[in-house]
């Protein structure tokens, strides 16, 4: 999967759909550290979205030090993994491992299976499958 | 994205305007604010008084009570000086039949402090838009497409697009939304449209007020309408909908097939579906959606 695509049945914001399907290109090698990402514009059109949408997430990603902005030459994807102080990086892991897993509750499966799917994405973004 | 630097003062406000046909009715005190920098869809359906609002905005209808204030200027009193900075998109584009883009360009170049003429010869280009063709010769898209490239000449604070992209074919519409998002891009231009096209509104806007029977029925953040709205869907019983649905007080509710879909306008993320007793699926909705179960089905579904 190399491509960005929005789904507008989502409930997640636009900007968060972009953060996190270029978080899940990056973890999957898809787009490899390095690499230039579209323009602010180029994005904007392709995906017939509004540019301070894309600014957004693109600001977002550049403060996790996700992605690093070459001045006059456009964005990139970090070579480094962001360097997290080591409580900022539990204490990050910890609260997106409690989203998931509230949801979890509320559409009532046990753990034993919550553990499994993760499991499964785990695997999917290591062979390259999309969910 | 209302971004939190984005200067505080709206470009376009309206105070409680009202406008009255005869007896008729056409807008009641209608309220909104348009934030600089924001992409401001209002929709509505026909005769929901779209255009009688934006008739308002530019200084062409007169409310009966309230006013339409445009960067900050009471538009009845000051309408040549306003508009000057803003660009317009009527629904009918209309000029001389007989002169060219070329010759409205060279025109309508003299009114502005500023004209990019460059600009609308690269925009023309790009929509394959011909130059020296009579205006009356074009068809209703090239039309529009003129319509736009001469309202982003004078680099306009404000863009007001009625219903742009209507009779438009899909490749047309990619490329005025295109050129929009070009402009976005460049200048953060704030925009007011009304539209039909809730496709291309949904990426676009930011933030989307609904019309019904010449009333507001709705203001709000994009953002924040998909995050409130959700669908409930529940087999059909005979108990009817069951309590714990009923009590988030639906705005629609309709049959479909074997069960009911509840359209909810506050949904909570802390709501507990099983606590319905019955199963209850919950899903998103797209602006569309929101948009029918606002306006369409409210008011003649059945259950």
């Amino acid at each position: 999967m190399h491509t960005l695509r929005i789904d507008p049945a989502d409930p997640r914001p636009i900007w968060r759909q972009i953060e996190e399907t270029v978080r899940h290109l990056i973890a999957s090698q898809s787009i490899l550290p390095g690499s230039s990402v579209p323009s602010v514009r180029d994005l904007a059109r392709e995906l017939q979205v509004n540019p301070a949408t894309v600014s957004k997430a693109y600001q977002r990603l550049t403060d996790a030090g996700v992605l690093t902005v070459k001045r006059g030459e456009g964005t990139f994807v970090s070579d480094a993994p962001p360097a997290l102080g080591n409580g900022e990086r539990e204490a990050r892991l910890l609260r997106e491992a409690l989203r998931y897993a509230s949801l979890a509750v509320t559409l009532g499966a046990s753990q034993e299976e919550t553990v499994e799917t993760l499991k499964a994405a785990w695997g999917g973004l290591t062979s390259g499958d999309e969910e | 994205m209302t971004s939190p630097t984005a200067s505080p003062a709206p470009l376009i406000q309206t105070e409680d305007v009202t406008v009255r046909y005869g007896r008729r009715t056409a807008l009641e005190g209608v309220s909104l604010s348009v934030p600089a920098g924001s992409v401001y869809a209002l929709l509505g359906r026909n005769g929901a008084g779209k255009s009688s609002l934006v008739r308002c905005l530019l200084g062409e209808q007169r409310p009966k009570t309230g006013r339409a204030l445009l960067l900050g200027k009471d538009i009845w009193k000051q309408r040549a000086s306003v508009l000057r900075e803003v660009g317009v998109v009527p629904e009918e584009p209309d000029a001389p039949p007989a002169m060219t883009a070329r010759q409205l360009a060279h025109f309508c170049s003299r009114l502005y402090p500023r004209w990019d003429a460059e600009g609308v010869s690269a925009r023309l280009r790009r929509f394959g838009v011909p130059e020296d063709v009579p205006f009356g010769r074009l068809s209703k898209g090239q039309k529009g497409q003129v319509a736009l490239a001469l309202a982003l000449a004078p680099s306009p604070r404000l863009l007001i697009l009625d219903d742009p992209t209507l009779g438009l074919d899909p490749l047309a519409r990619r490329t005025f939304f295109d050129e929009l998002i070009g402009d976005l891009a460049d200048r953060r231009t704030t925009v007011f449209m009304t539209t039909h096209d809730l496709t291309a509104v949904e990426g676009i806007a930011d933030r989307i007020g609904i019309l019904q029977d010449g009333r507001l029925l709705l203001d709000d953040e994009l953002e924040n309408l998909k995050r409130r709205f959700r669908r409930l869907s529940f087999p059909k019983t005979e108990a009817g909908v069951p309590a714990a649905v009923a009590a988030l007080a639906p705005v629609a509710v309709a049959a479909r097939g074997w069960s009911v879909e509840a359209v909810v306008s506050d949904y909570d993320e802390a709501w507990l579906p099983h606590e319905t007793g019955s199963r209850v699926e919950i899903s998103s909705l797209t602006l569309e959606e929101i948009f029918l179960a606002l306006v369409g089905e409210a008011k003649g579904g059945t259950v």
